[in-house]
Order: C-alpha cells, then structure tokens, then sequence
C-alpha cells in the first residue's frame, strides 16, 4: 500500500502535461558545446597515419608512460578504497566530540591543488621522486572521496542490521562485513573510482616529482619537441584509461542520494584500540597532504631572501588574472550547465538522459587533453582565438561544466512538483511558476556549483599552462614555473596566496555544505 | 454555486489504467468525499481536475465551463480551482503572509485580504513565521487560506489531514469542512480514511482500481453497500454462507412482492435468507437470488445483539478498544466464528454464554463475487487493528 503511494509521486510530475518540447534545444546546444573538444582530438587523432601510430606506441615511451599510469591509478585507489572505509567507519562510530569539525578537517586535502602537496614536500626534501612519494601524496590528496560519501552511506544504512549480526553470533568484524558493507559498497567504489580519474588526470604533481606518466608524456611531446602527432596519440590513450574509470563509477555508483543527516554516531561502538588505530589513520593523510607542506611551505615563505624577493606587483597580477578566469569560468559554467540540469532534472526521457550523460562526460577527461584539444582545433579552424583568454575560459567551461551540473540539477530535482503545480492552480504560468518558485529554491544549488568551478578553476594547472595568454601568469603558472627552475623560494609567495584565494570560495562551500548537511 | 461535473473521464500512464470512465457531480456548495485505497486513483482524479493531468477520454465541467477535454485543456493557472495537497505544500523560501497572498496581486487591497484569510483559519499571530516554524496542523491551515485567496468555486483536498494525528486530523477535519461550507464553496475531499469520509462528507464517492464502484450518502455507503468489497472497505463485517428462502422479493420500488423476471439489479430488495444465526431478514444486493440458492451473507457487527433468547454461542476471545469492543464469538454447535461490536459497559466473560440476535436486514450477495474483489477483502480485514488483536 505504501508502495502505491510513492508510486504515486514517482511518476513522471503532472505538472509537466507535455513532454520536454523546446527545452531539449538548450540543452542540447550546450552540450554539443561541451563535446566539441573531445570530438576535435578524436577526429585530429585519427589525422595520425597509422604507421607513425603504430611508431609511437612502439618505438617512444607510451608503453612505459601507460603503465606507470595504469599502475598508479590503481595503487592510489586501492589505497584510498581501504584507507577510507577504515576511517569513514571511524568518524560515523566514535563517540567523538565536535563530529562535524572532524569531517570538515577530513574533507580539507580536496581543497589542495596536487602539485601543492608535492612543492610543499620538495620545499622540505628535494630529493622526492618517483612512484613511492608520488602514490603516497596522491593518496593523501585523493581519500576524501571515498571517506565523505562512505561517511553518508553509512548514516544512511544505520547500524541496526549489524546490530542483529551480533545478536546472531557473528563476530564485529565479519557483522560488518556481511550487514553493512554491501549496502556501503557502491559509494566506497564510486569514490575509489574518482580517486582513479583524479590520478590518472594529474599532471603537478607527477610531474614534480618526476614519474613519468601519460600526462607528462603529453606534456613533454607538446611543449618539449612540439611533436603534435605524438601528443593526440597519448592523450588519445589517456581518454580510453579514463573512461574506463568514468564506465566503472557510473556502473557502481548507487542511484540514491545520500545525506548526511543528524550528526551523531550511528552503528555499533568500536572498541578502544580500533578506535585509537582508526584515529591515526585518519591523522595521515592530513599530515602527508596538508600539514607537512603547509610547513614546507610557510617555512620557506618567511624566510628572509623570500620575503626581499617578492615582486608585489608580479604577484598581484597573477592574483588578479586567477579570479578573472575563475569567476568567468564559473560564470559560463552555470550557463551551459543551467538547461542541462533543468532538462535532466525534471524529465526522464531517454534524450534528457543522455543528453546528462554526454554534458558529465568531461569530468573524465584530464586538464591536459582537453588544454591540447583546444589547440588542434583552434589551429585548426579559428587560429585568431588560439591562446586567448576566451579560449582558456572555454576550457575550463568545458572541464568544469559537470560540476555544476551536478549542483544544479540536484537543487532543482530538490524542488518539489507539488509546490510547482500549487503555484499552477494559484495562477502561475509554467515559466511564472519556474521564476517564483523553482529558481529561489535552486538558487543555493546553483551558486554551490558555482563556487565549485570556482575553486577548480582556480586549482587548475596543465590546461592553463597550454591554453593561456602568453605573458598572462596565474598563481598556479606561476608556481609551477618556479618550482620547476627549482625555485623553491620565489614560488612560496604564489603557493600561499593560492592557498588564501582558494580558500574563501571553499569556505563559503563548507559554510553551506555543513548548513545543508550534506554528503559531496 | 457551481457543480462540478466529472464525464467518462479515462486517464492512462502507458499500460497502467489510473482512471476508466470516472463519472461524478459534485453539487453545488456540497462536500462530496472520494474514499478508495491507495492506488484506486483518488489523486489522478484531483489532479485532472485541477489541470495537472492531461485526460484520454470523457470531459471535466465547472459549472457550465469545459475545463477538460481531450487535447483540449484549459490550463492550470486559469481554472479558479482551489487545491490543498496531503504534502507539506508551503512554499518554503515565504512566510506564512507571502504563502496566503502569493495568488493575490500586489496593491493595498492584498495585505487586507491576507489578515482575513489568516483570521479565518486562525492564524492571525503567525503571519510573519516562516513554514519550518509551524505544526503540521499549522501549515494545513495556511495551505488552505491559500487555496482560498482567490474565492475559487471549486476547493479540492487532497487527503490534507493524511499526516496528522489522529485527534487533530478529526477536529481539523471538522472545522475545516464547517468552513468551506459557510463559504458554500464546491469542495471535493480525497480520502483513504473511512470515518473521515463517513464523518465529513454529503456524498461519498467509493473508488477502487480506477472506478467508481459506488455513489451513496454515508449512511447508504454503510448500510447499503453494493458488493462485499464496498461493504469491508467502509467497515468491519461479519461473513456467513445463507440460503435464500423466498420464491420473490419484496420490492422496494412497487411495494409488491414479485418475481421481477427481467429487472437486473435489485438492490436493497427485501426477503428472508437461512443462516447459522437462524432465518434473518435480508436484501439482496444487486441481483435476484432464486429460492434455495446459496448466497454470501453480509452484517455489521453492531448489528449483533446480545439476547437471552438468541442463538446459542461461546465468547471465544474480546478485541478492546475503550468505548467498545469486538466480541469474538463461536455459534453453538458448529464454532462457526462472528464478531459482534458490545458497548464496553456491558463486556461479557471469555468463555460465557452468549445469545445471539440480528437487529438489522442482513446484505445478500451472490457467492461468486469476482476473485479481486474478495481478495481485497481479505487484505482489508488483516489490515484491521481489531482483527490482529483477535488473531493474537
């Protein structure tokens, strides 16, 4: 009978008596406009004769540059997948006192830029390199994916079956494992899986410290030997590992969403040395990703030639050029996201989903595919935009779009049909209806996806070194710059500021997130 | 003063039947209540009738307007319908003031309008909160000045007390409906719950799997139900096998007793039909039985008498419920189980005597009813609190 009456509500909203008509045209022009670069590689891809092909993949390091990536992606999400369940379990069940600071400071390496992490190590030890430190800070970096929505798993499940587990005679860990895993388990992988995109994608900090994968391959066939053939090939390759880990999460990725909800410990308590273990866990990675080069870095920032070698005005410009592009780029995010998100949330027609599916393809494709994309195909066709700021925005768009989307749509399925068609028999029309209703409603969904393009934006490192202005530097650039002519002092001052300017949008998020209670 | 007119309408999600040929008028100025289970289509009844759903066949008129007709809708905004839905429906980022005027045009007039649609559901102290801040009793009230910001003709109430509890859902019920009716609004009320249609309404409209089964004042829908389904849907009942006695039927229409050879569905006919409880009284619903056929047997239990020189039977077990309980009784000599509703006062011991008499016509049906409709039945008396408590 219950059934019946959700039935009820499920089907599709009366309100809308039509299909979803014009409002797919929006829609479906923003998302050619995501595609468009993802579509230009692959048909510049297949420019590459087959013989120089079969050359590249053979005869230079591709081999060797898939495998270290392949290698480290899945390492790093093996890592996070146990590290994070572990610590998830942790936050949800110790009777710890302020719970919601716990996940905020869990929470806390998704703020840091990869290749932050690693300057603030080489700052302290220059001679990090290679696959070790690498796995480990990207791990570090990279766990709050799968702690935070394993975190609103386990509210949402509860621990009562776990509780029945042990009444019947199972042991607590082989309780866990048997009540409350399985039903945690899509989102734990969904996260090791975004922590296998996010390791796959990066280039700052594998670069810096020196293990060669497929980004820095790209990076190395584009801007070292200017070998165009090499680099469409590769980051052709990049693409297919990617989408093997975007398939993957959207196999495993569960279709409900998960809240946090109250913040008080659910499930079973833990006993004392589980808990302390799982304390320190969950210390490490903030020590490995944040506190130890947020040491490096103040402690190379204050510094007496560092502080005499600041350039303010160098400074403020790359300041100033890093919330240009961002607030832009969040600008024209939520434009092209906006019918995306409308469509998809309000209608489930076969076209509304795919036309969802296509805009959150980008989230899979790495920085630097994307940065290289955009350059075939703007000399390709329009030479007089290539390296301009409207072009370096529309990269960003494009890598960034899915963010809000995710944001957007969220809200507006949030808004209730049955107030959407009470402000109908109180006299609205569909768009008077959308304006007075829907859109205040969505409203703090939409700028949260905003602020989240903001924040990557401003993160955002190998795109930008392809794509901007020459002469044009933001505080990422700069960074890397410095700290690649091993400039470790002349680069503290960007990294800092970066981390302040990154900082505010991130807080307004965490203001909203922690008011919301919500998950990711 | 509008009727609302509801013709053959047919209404389908894909395969799935919502509404087959819905036929109803709701007079003017009268409550009329749409009782059915979840899923019978209550709510896409409404919903069309607002204009939120699109109808296949038939036609909606409000007074002697065309709302609905196929492909041709007269949309939402535009049909002056009053809706209250069971939901928490108040828009969230408004205060209780904004909620109440957000059909109203801005001008000095609206704020004037607001206060009296506030003071008319009590609400004058609240007009500032916003809706977090207010009972679930609360936001129905406002949900309903809302509704009526605009003097619709027609007010439809979605199960709007469904999420209250259960002395508030009556007194709200109550002062709710008193209030549409001093406004001589046209109102039609959705409901799953049977005293509450009982209670409130002129007419109920019984429902069940997207038809109309049943059109009848309270009283006709519980005394006169016309299939068992009807009659365990709006109440308990007690089942028992018959065999019909008479060669004709007492005939309500002509006052004659004949054979009505020819004259289908005969309801509420009068004749006498064999039962462990002995010859009772009895009208046949919706047929002719023949002398001597067995038919299925239907009565309330507050038809069931306590009487010295009655049938002979044993309390089994007694379901209590304060004002009164469900005497679980066994007729003597076959344990044949009936239920009869006593006043608490005057409880009898598990296990005494207990005579047995039948104070009202039994209802008469044939025994092969089809298979869905006794299926509900049963899922309808294992649903019932009074039943589990026996079974226990």
């Amino acid at each position: 009978m219950s059934q019946a009456l959700t039935d009820t509500s499920a089907r599709p909203a009366p309100a809308a008596v039509s299909g979803p008509g014009w409002r797919v045209i929006p829609a479906l022009a923003a998302v050619v406009v995501v595609l468009i670069p993802m579509a230009y590689l692959a048909i510049r891809a297949t420019e590459v004769p087959w013989s120089d092909v079969v050359t590249i993949v053979t005869a230079s390091r591709a081999g060797e540059y898939a495998l270290n990536t392949v290698v480290l992606g899945f390492t790093v999400s093996a890592t996070v997948l146990v590290a994070g369940v572990a610590i998830a379990v942790g936050l949800s069940r110790s009777r710890v006192s302020r719970l919601r600071w716990w996940l905020v400071a869990s929470a806390l390496p998704l703020a840091m830029p990869s290749y932050l992490a690693s300057y603030g190590w080489l700052v302290i030890w220059p001679t990090l390199s290679g696959f070790g430190p690498s796995w480990l800070l990207l791990s570090a970096v990279t766990i709050p994916y799968v702690v935070l929505p394993t975190v609103a798993a386990l509210r949402s499940v509860g621990g009562e079956q776990e509780r029945v587990a042990r009444t019947l005679g199972r042991g607590a860990l082989q309780a866990f494992l048997l009540a409350t895993w399985p039903q945690i388990r899509p989102a734990a992988l969904a996260g090791a899986l975004l922590a296998f995109l996010y390791t796959v994608s990066d280039f700052g900090l594998v670069a810096m410290l020196r293990f060669h994968t497929l980004t820095w391959g790209i990076n190395a066939a584009y801007s070292a030997s200017f070998d165009r053939n090499q680099a469409a090939v590769l980051a052709l390759l990049i693409v297919l590992i990617a989408l093997v880990g975007v398939l993957g999460e959207r196999r495993v990725r569960g279709q409900r969403r998960l809240s946090l909800g109250r913040l008080r410990p659910v499930g079973p308590a833990l006993v004392p040395w589980v808990r302390r273990s799982l304390f320190v866990a969950m210390l490490t990675p903030l020590a490995l990703g944040i506190v130890v080069p947020m040491a490096g870095l103040i402690s190379r920032l204050v510094q007496a030639e560092t502080l005499l070698a600041i350039d303010p005005a160098r400074l403020a410009e790359a300041t100033g050029w890093t919330v240009l592009v961002a607030v832009s780029a969040a600008l024209t995010a939520t434009l092209i996201a906006l019918p995306i998100a409308a469509l998809a949330a309000k209608y489930r027609t076969r076209l509304a989903s795919t036309i969802e599916s296509l805009g959150y393809l980008s989230h899979a494709l790495p920085g630097i595919v994307v940065g290289l994309s955009l350059v075939f195909l703007t000399l390709g066709t329009l030479p007089v935009l290539y390296q301009t700021l409207a072009i370096l925005i529309f990269g960003y768009t494009v890598l960034f779009a899915s963010k809000s989307i995710g944001a957007t749509r969220a809200s507006i399925e949030g808004v209730s049909g049955t107030l959407i068609r009470v402000a109908r028999t109180l006299g609205e029309t569909p768009f008077g209806a959308w304006r007075r209703v829907t859109l205040p409603l969505a409203l703090p969904g939409i700028l949260v996806g905003a602020l989240l393009v903001m924040v990557a934006t401003m993160k955002e490192l190998p795109a930008t070194l392809i794509l901007r202005p020459t002469g044009t530097n933001t505080l990422a650039t700069e960074l890397w710059t410095k700290t690649v002519a091993v400039e470790y002092a002349q680069a503290a001052p960007y990294a800092a500021l970066l981390v302040l300017v990154a900082a505010i949008p991130a807080m307004f998020l965490a203001a909203t997130r922690s008011e919301k209670g919500e998950a990711t | 003063m509008t009727t609302l007119a509801v013709s053959d309408v047919s209404v389908s999600y894909g395969v799935h039947t919502a509404l087959d040929e819905v036929s109803l008028v709701v007079p003017s100025g009268s409550v009329v209540a749409v009782l059915g289970p979840s899923g019978c289509g209550k709510t896409s009844l409404l919903l069309a009738i607002a204009g939120l759903l699109g109808i296949d066949t038939g036609s909606i008129a409000v007074g002697s307007r065309i709302v609905s007709q196929p492909g041709n809708d007269v949309p939402p905004e535009q049909r002056g319908i009053g809706w209250v839905p069971q939901e928490t429906s108040l828009f969230p980022h408004m205060s209780v003031s904004d909620n109440i005027g957000f059909a109203l045009s801005k001008g000095r007039r609206r704020s004037e309008r607001i206060d009296e649609l506030a003071s008319l559901v009590g609400l004058d102290e609240m007009l500032h909160r916003m809706p977090d801040e207010l009972s679930g009793g609360q936001a129905q009230r406002v949900a309903l000045a809302r509704a009526l910001a605009t003097d619709p003709d027609v007010v439809l109430l979605d199960e709007p007390f469904g999420a209250l509890d259960a002395v508030l859902r009556h007194s709200l019920g109550r002062e709710v409906v008193s209030l549409l009716r001093g406004r001589d609004a046209t109102t039609l009320l959705v409901t799953h719950d049977r005293e509450e249609a009982l209670d409130l309404a002129d007419l109920v409209v019984v429902m069940d799997a997207g038809r109309v089964v049943q059109v009848g004042t309270p009283r006709e829908i519980y005394e006169k139900p016309l299939t068992p389904w009807v009659a365990s849907f709006v109440g308990e009942t007690v089942d028992l096998e018959g065999e019909w006695q008479d060669t004709a039927l007492e005939c309500q229409a002509c006052g004659q007793r004949e054979a009505c050879e020819g004259i289908p569905d005969r309801y509420g006919c009068t004749g006498h039909v064999a039962t462990e409880l002995g010859s009772l009284a009895a009208s046949a619903q919706g047929f002719q039985p023949r002398q001597g056929e067995k038919v299925r047997v239907v009565l309330r239990p507050e038809w069931l008498v306590p009487q010295a020189t009655g049938v002979d039977s044993r309390v089994v077990t007694i379901a209590y419920a304060g004002h009164d309980a469900l005497v679980e009784l066994a007729v003597q000599p076959s344990g044949t189980r009936v239920r009869a509703r006593i006043a608490a006062p005057f409880l009898p011991a598990v296990g005494a005597p207990f005579g047995i008499a039948v104070r009202h016509p039994a209802l008469v049906f044939p025994v092969a009813p089809d298979t869905a409709a006794s299926l509900e039945t049963t899922a309808q008396v294992e649903d019932d609190p009074a039943s589990r408590a026996r079974s226990v």
